[in-house]
């Protein structure tokens, strides 16, 4: 057997005194907390622990005796094995350090020893050979590791365990360690204890430094509550404005869910419904959570602050709806002769004259309608633009969403002449599809899902192969113009899932923890790595323990705020079936979906 | 032929598993194969007989013939659609007597197709077709001409392919439609949109309504069915030879192999067919058990 | 080359000695690799009859191990109950667990199973089986004696049988032995393979008695039931069945028809069950496991086989063996397996079926039949497979004792006897393999590869535990 033994680094070179601290049960190992100091009256020191056992809910004992003899100090060696007597406990470690030294050495005495030794304390010398003797045999049989943490950041790494978060990854070893994280953070009450107060009791720990700056931020805490909240009645107001039944109405609810500015807003309230609520975060995951939506939140304002300052420095706004009109104007032009192209003999493609000519000229007209539309809209554009960049100041994702929207909104002709081309090719898929079937005398079995033959009619199978050949010829020419526009529009979706894909990024981006990981690595802990900081012969083995930061795709993969995604659920090969057989890909169907 | 250590027992083997026999596992008793049977129900082919079946299949190729026949000549202009039309119309017409004929003859009874619904068929393919032809026209308009004419070609001799000669009463789909196919790409290459609908017209008479005329025929009167398919080869070879002397020379050709060479072909391998038959074989269920289930 | 000759000296040392001394032959312990494509976790009568065949030759003592080819993830080495080793071997399915062939690839994974477990005697099942095509060609081009167990009939005419048995020609033209289930059989591959009749022995298959033990307090009083038990396909006559039941239904009030097994042809009998309103009647348990067989068997009184064509019907021994009268068609091997009183055989017609049913039925009725309790006695001992084991553990004894044709032998006889075309291609694919064994002995010589731990046979390691077991 090992015993272990986790020894705070700060307490070093502290004076000698009583250690206080925890036994980690069944594992065989303590834990080290804090050193009180000579001298003490024992009852208040005994006082003091209960307090602080109440307080933290820790089972703080003590452990046994820190001797570090300074100059003039010596004999002490009877007086800390009394000390066992008074406080009772089934091991009692006496760890001493010599000044010149670097390792310490540690007696273990069990509890028949020290009650063998209050019994016979009048013959010291006698006992202290034996005792000596015993403890030669222990330390054969027991050896004693001493692990060096550094309390400060064993204590606040505590508070956000990584190892609880992915539990598969630390599997049953580290339970042990765990317990001795979770035994350093929830004894802070006993760190609050200040050595340079006039108490009773000194003793040496992890000093926090700068009080002035958590009195700042204790007013802080004071002072969100109110705005807290402020800020959840006028959520309350809003979302149940939203709840009228005039937005859930056909068209506005169907609208509401299409726009991805509704979809920000709606994602945007349930944030600050999170950050709003006066209860304080339980558990470091929720803490973490509010924080990365914070820090997330007050980032994006600043970026739309910033955008809408450079929007209205200069009249930007101006400048853009300038550009456009001509730009749509220019889109349409060149659309318009795209389908000239196509109505002629694109590409040598050899198409059906007269159906090539509908086709074309109903695009056409649809262009016309859609220019038309444009130019009626053009003196209000830059009043749109303006209000519309307004919209900033929430946040530079509600921008981001506008711009998306404006893009579908403008781009609609494009999606219109890709519903019809779609529409028109599946059409002709199917209709291909079954009359082959008939032609080959076979046909599709509902019910049982497979292919029967069948014996058809004469009429049936004249019309069917008449139409079959109609489509057949047909074909090349509805798939040309398929193929056009399920391009533009492939472009246009690749534009706005680009835009669709940040947005996410900053809602969903665990700023605050990358943060963490970046400057106080610490505190995001996915183990520890032991140092051997030095190995005598006859000492003890000293190990230094240093914690392991997790990993940067950990820390997002662990803190990513949920929230929809907008990356394709089909996987590519689905894709390119669906668009080979003509079914429409909405790219805003995947945000509807998630909501059922 | 008894295998090793055949005893000497006056025991008879026994075709059985059941018993223990004294007699090793590889024993080959004198019954040995007994049960063997060759040639069994083998149909002995008379050639005149097989001539006659397969005059079948040279009337169908001679009709094939026939339709490309009058393709080329609509082509040509030689043959002015309203002409067509009303020859198919008077065709049709007296076809259609003839094998109401034949149906009134055998029994009338069983018959369940209504005067009515012939009608509607009728309706319904020209109104259908008339409707179309303008469309069709245009159909393969950018298609090159060769491309048309291979994809006639490979459908035509799809259609033959497939052709159910045995029963060709119900039109097989895939030899129908085959047929049809080409006949709308090669109805489609004609200069007037009258031409198209008379040329598949023509087609419905000769791919889809004289296939079941001459179904009756071959079931009513034999002779007769030879006469027919005679007369319908030399048409075929004859209208050819107006256009493609070539083409008539090897159409004769098939026709004459197909009807005289193959079943003397067919008759002379008989006689050295050698199979055999005995208990393993899987039995056939002879009966027709779709009874029970419609 | 140097395998095959010392092979060849062995054999031809062993057959001196032979006559020397035939006891100490008999008593010789060999090692066999059953090969097929068919084993579990497929279920079937080749894979049944491989694994009780092998379990009951391990209990002889002889060394048995099973390569099959690997069912999805399940590849590698099992073992299975005492000690019975099963490679899985990874080579690719082609149709319906079979694998795909082409005489060459898969003889690097052969030779290695057979080196590893110093194989003597390959064994190889099922005509069906690619694979065990596969290792008959191997193990005669590395110089082993082989077996080949027939399990099904094939008729001459169609094309696909015609292939079948050029490949069984070509396979079987230098097997030593060949095993077949019935007479019929054996007729039927003697004319397939072209084959001596005097090297083909009949083994029939065996049923276990006491899987198979009568209950007629399970059988209902108030009326008489007819099971079936098959797999629902057009070679068990599904569609003679299909015109049986209403039939039989309309004329007998109180008969029922319990059908147990899976297949495309069931739409049949759902579709008959619905027009004649028989749901009541009839029910189809749909697949049935191994173990569930015994309890639907016990519930009827007739057993009826509509089979088309069977090599030895495992089905109605099993149901004779639970006391049941059995009712099947004439077809195969069936006429062979049950004595006449205890069996009766119809043609496979809806007509001869019906009537051989309803002799039955009346007979039933008037309860002129013997009891379960007597039939399950007289068929208990028919078919057992320790009687099976010792038959095959004879034929191991005289195909050991034979030479095998060297290279230049086995292509003259290849060419001989599989007709000059096919017969001269596959000589070449001979000589291919054996070009290619000689690639892999130079790339790493027998010497060279580890010999596997013996889990059965004489020196097998399975059997002390097992033995300790059995004290215990």
């Amino acid at each position: 057997m090992v015993l272990k033994i986790f020894f705070p680094q700060c307490c070093n070179r502290a004076d000698s005194g009583l250690l206080v601290g925890r036994w980690i049960a069944g594992h065989d190992s303590a834990v080290v907390l804090a050193v009180i100091h000579y001298p003490f009256i024992p009852g208040q020191v005994k006082q003091y622990i209960q307090q602080m056992q109440a307080q933290s809910g820790v089972e703080l004992s003590v452990l046994g005796s820190w001797s570090l003899p300074k100059e003039g100090q010596e004999g002490l060696e009877s007086f800390l094995r009394d000390l066992s007597t008074i406080f009772p406990q089934e091991r009692w470690l006496q760890i001493s350090r010599q000044m010149g030294k670097t390792g310490f050495t540690c007696e273990v005495l069990s509890r028949d020893q020290t009650g063998g030794s209050a019994r016979r304390s009048n013959e010291a010398e006698a006992k202290k050979e034996s005792k000596d003797g015993g403890d030669g045999e222990e330390e054969a049989e027991e050896k004693v590791i001493f692990v060096h943490y550094e309390q400060r950041k064993v204590m606040l790494s505590q508070l956000h365990p990584i190892a609880n978060e992915n539990p598969e990854n630390k599997s049953e070893p580290s339970t042990e360690l765990r317990e001795m994280f979770q035994t350093v953070a929830h004894s802070q009450p006993l760190f609050f204890l200040d050595k340079y107060d006039d108490g009773l009791l000194k003793s040496t720990h992890w000093q926090s430094e700068g009080r002035e700056a958590s009195i700042i931020v204790e007013l802080m805490k004071q002072a969100s509550v109110p705005l807290c909240i402020f800020i959840s009645w006028l959520l309350s107001v809003w979302t149940w404005t939203c709840n009228i039944w005039i937005f859930s109405v056909f068209p506005l609810c169907f609208l509401s869910s299409i726009l991805s500015t509704f979809i920000q807003l709606s994602y945007r309230t349930e944030h600050m419904r999170t950050l709003s609520s006066p209860k304080s975060a339980e558990g470091h995951t929720q803490f973490m959570r509010k924080a990365n939506i914070l820090v997330s939140v007050l980032v994006d304002v600043a970026l739309g602050v910033f955008l809408m300052s450079w929007l209205y420095r200069d009249d930007h706004i101006s400048m853009l709806a300038d550009a456009l009109v001509p730009a749509a104007d220019h889109v349409a032009q060149q659309l318009e002769e795209l389908l000239q192209w196509l109505m002629g003999a694109p590409a040598g493609l050899k198409m059906n004259r007269a159906l090539d000519q509908v086709l074309g000229r109903f695009f056409l007209y649809h262009i016309h309608l859609w220019i038309s539309y444009i130019h009626l809209m053009a003196p209000f554009i830059e009043g749109i633009l303006w209000y519309g960049g307004l919209s900033a100041c929430f946040g530079l994702t509600f921008a981001l969403s506008l711009l998306s929207d404006m893009v579908a909104l403008f781009t609609f002709h494009i999606y219109c002449f890709y519903v019809y081309g779609a529409r028109l090719y599946c059409l002709k898929i199917y209709g291909l599809s079954s009359l082959w079937r008939l032609f080959r005398g076979k046909k599709w079995n509902v019910l049982r899902q497979r292919v029967d033959s069948c014996s058809y009619d004469l009429d049936q199978l004249f019309i069917g192969t008449l139409l079959l050949t109609i489509l057949l010829f047909l074909l090349p020419t509805t798939a040309l113009y398929y193929l056009v526009f399920t391009l533009l529009r492939l472009v246009i979706v690749l534009f706005q899932g680009i835009l669709h894909l940040s947005v996410d990024f900053i809602n969903s981006f665990p700023l605050f923890a990358a943060g963490l990981r970046v400057c106080r690595s610490y505190r995001l802990a996915e183990g520890v790595k032991f140092r051997v900081l030095c190995e005598e012969p006859g000492t003890a083995l000293h190990l230094l323990m240093e914690i392991n930061p997790l990993k940067f795709s950990s820390v997002v993969r662990t803190y990513r705020t949920p929230t929809y995604s907008c990356y394709p659920k089909d996987s590519w090969a689905a894709l390119v079936k669906k668009l080979f057989i003509g079914e429409l890909i909405y790219p805003w169907r995947h945000k509807t979906t998630k909501t059922d | 032929m008894g295998a090793d250590g055949a005893p000497s027992q006056s025991v008879p083997w026994r075709k059985v598993l059941w018993e223990r026999q004294p007699f090793p596992d590889n024993y080959v008793d004198q019954r040995f194969l007994e049960e063997l049977r060759r040639n069994e129900g083998i149909r002995e082919y008379r050639y005149w007989a097989v001539v006659k079946e397969a005059s079948l299949v040279g009337q169908q190729l001679s009709c094939v013939a026939i339709f490309i026949t009058f393709w080329l000549y609509m082509e040509q202009g030689l043959l002015a659609p309203e002409t067509l039309l009303w020859t198919s119309l008077v065709c049709g017409l007296l076809g259609y007597g003839l094998y109401q004929a034949f149906t009134s003859q055998t029994d009338s009874c069983s018959e369940t197709r209504t005067h009515l619904a012939d009608l509607q068929s009728a309706a319904l393919f020209l109104s259908f077709t008339f409707g179309f032809s303008p469309v069709l026209k245009t159909l393969t308009e950018s298609v090159s001409t060769d491309t048309v004419y291979a994809m006639s070609a490979v459908m035509l001799l799809a259609h033959l392919v497939s052709f159910p000669y045995g029963e060709p009463s119900p039109p097989g789909s895939l030899s129908l439609n085959a047929a049809l196919f080409a006949s709308v790409c090669l109805a489609s290459r004609l200069p007037g949109a009258l031409h198209t609908f008379a040329m598949l017209s023509c087609a419905l008479l000769v791919f889809a309504l004289w296939p079941c005329l001459l179904q009756r025929l071959r079931e009513n009167s034999p002779l007769q069915f030879t006469g027919v398919c005679v007369g319908v080869c030399t048409g075929g070879v004859g209208g050819l030879a107006s256009q493609s002397l070539g083409g008539a020379v090897l159409l004769s050709l098939a026709v004459v192999s197909v009807t005289f060479l193959c079943p003397l072909l067919l008759v002379w391998l008989q006689r050295h067919k050698d199979n055999i038959h005995g208990p393993w074989d899987e039995a056939e269920i002879c009966e027709d058990l779709s009874h029970f289930l419609h | 080359m140097g395998q095959r000759r010392r092979a060849g000296a062995v054999k031809t040392l062993s057959s001196e000695r032979d006559s020397a001394d035939v006891a100490r032959i008999c008593n010789r312990k060999h090692n066999i690799c059953m090969v097929s494509d068919f084993f579990y976790p497929n279920m079937g009568g080749v894979e049944s009859h491989i694994y009780q065949l092998s379990q009951c030759l391990i209990e002889k003592g002889h060394k048995v191990v099973i390569a099959t080819h690997a069912y999805g993830r399940r590849r590698g080495v099992r073992y299975l109950t005492n000690g019975l080793k099963v490679y899985y071997l990874p080579l690719q399915v082609m149709y319906s667990q079979s694998t795909a062939t082409t005489c060459v690839h898969s003889l690097p994974l052969l030779r290695c199973v057979f080196v590893r477990e110093q194989i003597t005697v390959v064994h190889a099942h099922s005509s069906f089986s690619s694979m065990a095509h596969d290792a008959l060609f191997h193990a005669k081009t590395m110089g082993l004696n082989t077996v080949f167990t027939d399990h099904s009939l094939f008729g001459f005419a169609d094309l696909s049988s015609v292939l079948t048995n050029k490949l069984l020609t070509i396979t079987l033209c230098d097997t030593n032995h060949i095993v077949c289930v019935s007479y019929t059989s054996k007729e039927n591959t003697v004319l397939r393979a072209v084959l001596n009749p005097e090297i083909v022995s009949v083994i029939p298959n065996a049923v276990d008695p006491t899987d198979f033990t009568p209950d007629p307090s399970q059988r209902p009083a108030d009326r008489i039931t007819i099971v079936v038990i098959s797999r629902l396909v057009y070679r068990k006559g599904i569609d003679l069945l299909g015109g049986i039941i209403p039939e039989l239904c309309l004329k007998h009030p109180d008969l029922h028809f319990l059908i147990g097994g899976e297949g495309p042809k069931r739409l049949v009998l759902e579709e008959v069950r619905e027009k004649y309103q028989l749901h009541d009647r009839v029910r189809l348990l749909g697949a049935l496991e191994h173990k569930d067989v015994r309890g639907v068997l016990v519930q009827g009184h007739i057993f009826l086989n509509t089979s088309l064509t069977e090599a030895f019907c495992m089905a109605i021994v099993e149901g004779a063996s639970c006391g049941l009268q059995v009712v099947s068609t004439r077809v195969g091997g069936i006429p062979e397996v049950l004595p006449d009183d205890l069996i009766t055989l119809c043609e496979p017609t809806v007509r001869s079926l019906c009537d051989g049913l309803e002799q039955v039925i009346a007979k039933q009725r008037s309860d002129s039949f013997p009891s379960p309790a007597s039939i399950h006695n007289r068929v208990r001992n028919l078919y057992t497979w320790k009687n099976v084991a010792e038959r095959t553990e004879k034929v191991y004894d005289k195909v050991v004792g034979e030479e095998v044709l060297p290279l230049a032998k086995r292509l003259r006889r290849l060419r001989s006897h599989c007709g000059p075309v096919a017969g001269s291609i596959f000589a070449f694919v001979a000589m291919l393999d054996f070009l290619f064994l000689l690639l892999l002995q130079w790339l790493l010589p027998d010497r060279f590869m580890d010999v596997a731990v013996d889990a059965t046979g004489p020196h097998g390691l399975w059997r002390q535990k097992t033995s300790r077991k059995k004290f215990d």
